[in-house]
């Protein structure tokens, strides 16, 4: 026990980490997974096969490999990338086209004589897509991302590879120092369960904010 | 790049036995795994409080951290417990277990969407409890799993990457090795690339056939 | 129909309902039911949403324990037993065993939908009466000839409209050889014009004698086909007689508002 209390704030701090990488990869996803998901609805067969290119070599690919790839075969080419940016590069890339995805089937949900009938009250394309697709298109893949988020948080212990000290790069070290691998990552799983409690519940509150005023 | 193909072609037996190795390790673990899903999901039925609380923490705490964490716990910290395991056999239970939690998911979703009038038609109409069980309950939750597992299954045959963490020689530990060695990366990521794509064609590919032969 | 066919009440009753009471949580769904159905009779079951019609159906068939009174099926009570004026639990054997002769149909159809229709009919036949292969594909198809499906043996439920699932539904339980069937609201999942189909295949068996408790939306029907027309408010039977009596002079407020709202949304449909 007084192990564990000794090296809870080296593990604390890791989670931190761990936290960091993911609301940023999670965030910086939504808008890939926009971009991406504005590109696989298309009327353009070009943009269509691009979108659809992208989200299946995204996730086509083992995220590990995706990590080291991007970590080491910039050098090959003379182009030195630093680890934080290689790591939140790959994440991004990861869960935007897992994002992409959710976005897609959550606008096939929409019913079109809704936005039918925004285009005949003239909305312009971009005033639709504010006012009327993405309030419930949010409503519709809270749960999705919510999922998506968590997931992220677990294959982020990736990162741990190319010596990012989260959450499982910190547990490493410290079990390295104490030769106590069983209290130590038990300590990290639980972090861990805290963290994926921590987003699910955060998910459920805005999912509950939402849905006022909401009918399904 | 000539130098590069002929590096990879004097590495291409140890290559080609990493891609055996992940194949070999996925086919256990998936197998296996499924079979504990369901397992752990029937057991999940039981109301029984403790029983109850046993499957719950093990599929929570199985969903809830890193499969990375998991393996560390169980091949580093297997030890204290007087399991001491070589990497390919802590890989696949590692994975299996892993496996099993997420499957069972799958199942506990499958049984739910049986409706529960069906069974009580089976009871009206003279089958016994084990019989409404087996014919109809049981028979279709097989049937409404195979499409969710096989994108589980492709799923777990790219976790089965982060094996290599643990020095299981598979094939993403081979392409490591091969980097390590021979400073070449261009063409070892790009042969890791593809074998994982080979690998999921032929996984989907598979999928597809069971699929199509669903009674519908 | 075919009058011949049709002695009401002669004999004992073959299901006999006595004080029956059913309770979820605080809410009291069955409030002291009786009922004698006699052997051909067909009873109907109105009342509106809420009132306890399926309910009051599930716990004639045991699929819903009930709290007091008994259901009696040919005069075995269904679902307990008394010893010494307990009341004792049946083992789920002998509860298969007095519910034999009892079929349901619902309003879900509850088809199963991993068996073609024929696979639907023959499965239990080969299960709970031990048939053979060939002899049970003999009655499944004789059942489906019977309810105007003998081209559909091959289908699977999900190629199938509402109203033929329902016809092959009414045929699975008919291939058991029920000697009482119950309907709860048969038709209500079904579109307007498929509605006809089940109704006939109902009115048939009506005519051949079956004895039927039906729950339904349909008064049309009710008044047509039954021998006696239920109405059911708040777990009770408010009113009860001939179906043609019961809704034209109807007794209680309590009808005679059901039947009011029943005319009004008629008449909006006569409208659009
Ligand atoms: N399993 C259950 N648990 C709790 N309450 C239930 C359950 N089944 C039915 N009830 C309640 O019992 C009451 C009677 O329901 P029932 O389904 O018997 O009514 P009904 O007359 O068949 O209505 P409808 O015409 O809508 O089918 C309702 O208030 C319902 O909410
Ligand atoms: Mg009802």
């Amino acid at each position: 026990m007084g192990l564990i209390t000794a090296n809870l704030p080296q593990l604390l701090h890791g989670a931190a980490i761990t936290l960091v990488l993911t609301v940023v990869s999670v965030a910086l996803g939504m808008i890939v997974g926009a971009a991406v998901c504005g590109l696989q609805l298309s009327t353009s067969p070009i943009a269509r096969g691009l979108g659809r290119g992208f989200v299946s070599v995204c996730r086509g690919l083992p995220l590990l490999v995706t990590i080291l790839a991007i970590f080491y075969l910039p050098p090959a080419f003379g182009l030195n990338i630093d680890a934080w940016p290689a790591a939140i590069l790959a994440l991004t890339l990861n869960t935007g086209a897992y994002q992409a995805e959710i976005y897609r089937a959550g606008y096939m949900m929409i019913p079109p004589s809704q936005i039918e009938a925004a285009r005949i009250l003239r909305m312009d394309p971009w005033q639709i897509r504010v006012y009327v697709v993405a309030p419930q298109l949010l409503r519709l893949v809270l749960p999705s991302l919510t999922n998506a988020a968590v997931d992220i948080m677990k294959s982020s212990s990736l990162v741990s590879v190319i010596a990012i000290t989260d959450l499982v790069r910190v547990s490493q070290q410290l079990v390295a120092l104490t030769y106590r691998p069983v209290e130590i990552y038990a300590s990290a799983a639980l972090l861990y369960i805290v963290l994926t409690l921590m987003i699910s519940g955060l998910g459920q509150l805005a999912e509950r904010r939402l849905g006022m005023g909401f009918q399904r | 790049m000539p130098a590069d193909l002929l590096l990879l072609s004097a590495y291409m037996p140890r290559l080609l036995e990493g891609v055996a190795i992940t194949a070999e390790v996925c086919v256990i673990a998936i197998t296996a795994g499924m079979i504990l899903g369901f397992v752990v999901a029937l057991l999940r039925r039981i109301r029984f409080p403790p029983v109850r609380w046993l499957v719950v923490g093990y599929v929570e705490v199985l969903r809830g951290t890193p499969l990375l964490i998991q393996l560390f716990l169980l091949y580093y910290g297997g030890p204290a417990f007087g399991i001491t395991l070589d990497a390919v056999p802590a890989g696949i239970i590692g994975l299996l277990l892993y496996t099993s939690a997420q499957f069972s998911e799958i199942v506990r979703a499958s049984f739910t969407a049986v409706p529960a009038g069906q069974i009580e038609a089976a009871r009206l109409l003279g089958l016994s409890r084990l019989q409404a069980f087996w014919h109809v309950q049981f028979r279709q939750v097989a049937l409404l799993t195979i499409p969710p597992s096989a994108n589980q299954a492709i799923s777990i045959l790219k976790d089965s990457s982060v094996l290599s963490v643990i020095t299981v020689p598979e094939i993403t530990f081979e392409t490591g090795r091969m980097v390590n060695e021979t400073f070449s990366v261009t063409a070892p990521y790009l042969f890791l690339a593809l074998s994982y794509w080979a690998m999921v064609i032929v996984l989907s590919a598979g999928a597809r056939r069971l699929e199509s032969s669903i009674p519908r | 129909m075919s009058p011949a066919l049709k002695k009401i009440g002669d004999g004992a009753a073959v299901l006999q309902l006595r004080d029956l009471r059913k309770r979820f949580g605080d809410q009291t769904v069955l409030d002291g039911i009786d009922l004698d159905v006699g052997q051909s009779e067909c009873v109907c079951i109105i009342g509106p949403s809420g009132s306890g019609k399926s309910t009051l159906l599930r716990c004639m068939a045991f699929l819903e324990r009930y709290d007091d009174g008994v259901v009696y099926i040919h005069g075995k009570s269904l679902g307990y037993s008394f010893v010494d004026g307990k009341r004792i639990a049946d083992r789920d054997v002998q509860v298969d065993h007095t519910r034999r002769g009892l079929g349901m149909v619902f309003q879900q159809f509850n088809l199963w939908s991993h068996m073609t229709a024929l696979g639907n009919i023959t499965t239990p036949l080969r299960l709970a009466r031990g048939m053979a292969r060939a002899e049970a594909e003999e009655i499944g198809r004789k059942m489906l000839a019977k309810v105007g499906l003998a081209d559909r043996a091959d289908v699977y439920p999900a190629r199938l409209s509402g109203g033929q699932q329902q016809r092959v539904a009414i045929g699975r339980a008919l291939a058991m050889k029920p000697t009482i069937m119950l309907f709860d609201e048969p038709t209500s999942a079904l579109d307007p014009e498929r509605v006809g189909e089940v109704l006939d295949v109902m009115r048939q068996l009506a005519a051949d004698g079956m004895t039927m408790v039906v729950a339904t939306h349909e008064m049309g029907f009710a008044s047509e086909v039954s021998d006696r027309l239920i109405f059911m408010d708040e777990g009770k039977i408010v009113e009860q007689g001939a179906p043609k009596t019961v809704l034209r002079t109807p007794e209680t407020a309590r009808l005679q508002q059901f039947l009011g709202t029943w005319r009004a949304r008629q008449a909006d449909l006569f409208i659009q």
